[in-house]
């Protein structure tokens, strides 16, 4: 298969600071995910591939047409950028006509694609009113619209499902995944494993400006799974739940931070997680907060750089 | 898969008139429209306040033309063309750059040039509308009592179309300013009120240095009155030729914004 966006020894400097440093990359039709944590780099990519920005070294080629002041890729290509930024003072649907019209639509076929875009991201009853009155996820949402609407043959989503509540995450998530099915390109960033994870088992980790791996994501849970899974616990009887885990053989290890937060340590993340209601229930323990640091790339790439 | 069917007959001139058309939109919806727009009534308030002393107050009666010249020179001339050109000409790029909208208008295929003209087409018409209701409704206040005479129109048009010019001249200047100067308004203050505002006083050739010069000599003459002064040492330009200048001058000025908005990496911070 041969590759919709080819990249080759891409760098870029913001003055002495390293966005991206000597990326090689092909991505092909489908679903590809740029992984990182925040600050690793996947921004700058993403604005290189679509032309915002200039490298400083490399190229870039997009269906074998290089980027930078071409706007005629442009009809091709939909992008959503993460930064929360509008024209605040037009409705929602008046900003995906205006963005339609850009794109070169007559004015019946500008209606059309807008209704249609609002439709997709449930925005239809919200179409009329002024963007500054939305909401975080509604912004979110008519963002990823104007990427859409124009039909485009390869999709940039810079952090998509920000701001969205579930239900609205896995609509742009089945969204994403028609494209795929549709034959078409999508390249969406995120810092989140398990957002990338719904969408496509192809990604690529960016890491302080490099790529650091490329390709299946099970080789990423793999790692995860292989390394010792933090869980961090705050409860109602923190010294009783502790001393009941202590008991379990994939409890490594148990520590409290002053604030009272419990830290566990386990090799069987799933076993461990199959047993805490029944553990909570036999105990009367109440949870009030219950999270999993590890689940957070950056401790993923800490792992993986062996920091 | 569908694909956007206009997009490779749209050309040049159609990217401009899209674009235009989203930023008059944008422009006449903006709360600094109003507030300019507010600014650009204030001799309407002289004219009206002339005309009630005059009617009412039976002040000492001085002709409409008289005051409406006046009000042209000491108001328009020498503030307002001048902040309007400013504020909306620097605007066209720095706009798009603080609110980081930049990237909804570079990710569409339209060149980059036909961005800056667009929205300078806009603008630029946005600001004349301005200038030219508070012109015109001074203008109507202050002549009641003439609008039969065809001599104070002939002046009203000709005072219209030389402010005209000054705004389009002015705003494609500070557009290309715009362009590639981050802190382009203080710049632009400096030269309005510095470097236009003393240069034009200049004896000799020098003053040829300002587009104010261009500008005022295109004004019908004699202005006479109490801010005549401002049309000291005003050693003026032939008309025609004081045209062409400004068109010049403008083509240029959009020529140089048009390459720098196109080759220039715009960094939007985070």
């Amino acid at each position: 298969m041969s590759a919709v966006i080819s990249v080759e020894k891409l760098s870029k400097w913001y003055g002495n600071v390293l966005g991206l440093s000597d990326v090689t990359l092909d991505i092909e039709a489908g679903i590809t995910g740029i992984l990182g944590p925040n600050g690793a780099g996947k921004s700058t990519f993403l604005k290189l591939i679509t032309g915002q920005i200039k490298s400083n070294i490399g190229t870039v080629r997009l269906q074998g047409e290089t980027v930078w002041n071409n706007p005629s890729l442009f009809a091709r290509i939909g992008f959503c950028p993460e930064q929360d930024a509008f024209f605040e003072e037009l409705s929602g649907k008046c900003f995906l006509l205006h963005m339609l019209k850009l794109s070169g639509f007559s004015g019946e076929e500008c209606e059309r694609r807008a209704v249609r875009a609002l439709e997709t991201v449930d925005l239809t009853g919200a179409g009329g009113r002024v963007i500054r009155s939305y909401s975080r996820g509604m912004r979110q949402r008519i963002k990823i619209a104007q990427s859409i609407a124009h039909d485009p043959d390869v999709l940039i989503m810079d952090e998509p499902l920000n701001g969205l509540d579930p239900l609205g995450r896995r609509k742009i998530i089945r969204l994403i995944k028609e494209f795929k099915s549709e034959g078409r390109t999508v390249i969406v960033s995120s810092h989140v494993l398990p957002e990338i994870e719904a969408m496509t088992n192809q990604i690529v980790l960016i890491h302080q400006g490099k790529i650091f791996a490329q390709g299946d994501i099970h080789y990423i849970r793999d790692l995860i799974e292989s390394h010792p899974h933090m869980i961090s616990i705050k409860c109602s009887r923190p010294r009783l739940l502790a001393a009941r885990f202590i008991e379990e053989k994939d409890v490594i290890d148990v520590r409290f931070h002053e604030d009272g937060e419990m830290i566990v340590e386990t090799n069987d993340r799933d076993s461990f997680f199959g047993r805490l209601p029944s553990l909570l229930l036999k105990n009367d323990i109440d949870i009030h907060e219950i999270s999993s640091p590890d689940d957070n790339l950056q401790a993923v790439f800490d792992y993986l750089i062996g920091s | 898969m569908a694909q956007p069917e206009n997009t490779s007959s749209m050309g040049f001139v159609s990217s401009v008139k899209n674009v235009f058309s989203f930023y008059f939109l944008l422009g006449r919806k903006a709360r600094r429209t109003k507030v300019f727009y507010f600014i650009s009534l204030i001799p309407l308030m002289i004219a009206a306040f002339a005309k009630f002393a005059e009617l009412v107050l039976q002040t000492h009666h001085l002709e409409g033309i008289y005051i409406f010249s006046n009000i042209i020179v000491a108001f328009y001339l020498q503030f307002l063309v001048l902040i309007l050109a400013l504020f909306f000409g620097t605007s066209i790029c720095s706009e798009e750059l603080e609110g980081k909208t930049l990237t909804y208008l570079t990710t569409r295929p339209v060149p980059k040039a036909a961005l800056l003209l667009g929205k300078y087409a806009a603008y630029t018409l946005l600001i004349i509308l301005m200038m030219a209701a508070g012109v015109i409704l001074s203008f109507l206040i202050l002549n009641a009592d003439g609008l039969t005479d065809p001599s104070r129109w002939r002046i009203l048009f000709r005072y219209l179309g030389v402010l005209t010019l000054g705004l389009v001249c002015y705003t494609a200047f500070f557009t290309f300013i715009g362009t590639f100067l981050k802190r382009s308004i203080l710049f632009g203050l400096i030269f309005s009120f510095g470097w236009e505002n003393v240069i034009q006083y200049f004896p000799g050739s020098t003053q040829r240095f300002v587009i104010a010069h261009y500008i005022k000599s295109l004004l019908p003459s004699p202005t006479t009155g109490r801010f005549s002064f401002l049309l000291f040492q005003l050693e003026p330009t032939p008309p025609g030729r004081a045209v062409v200048v400004l068109l010049v001058l403008t083509a240029v000025f959009l020529a140089l914004a048009c390459l720098v908005f196109s080759k220039k990496e715009y960094i939007l911070e985070d």
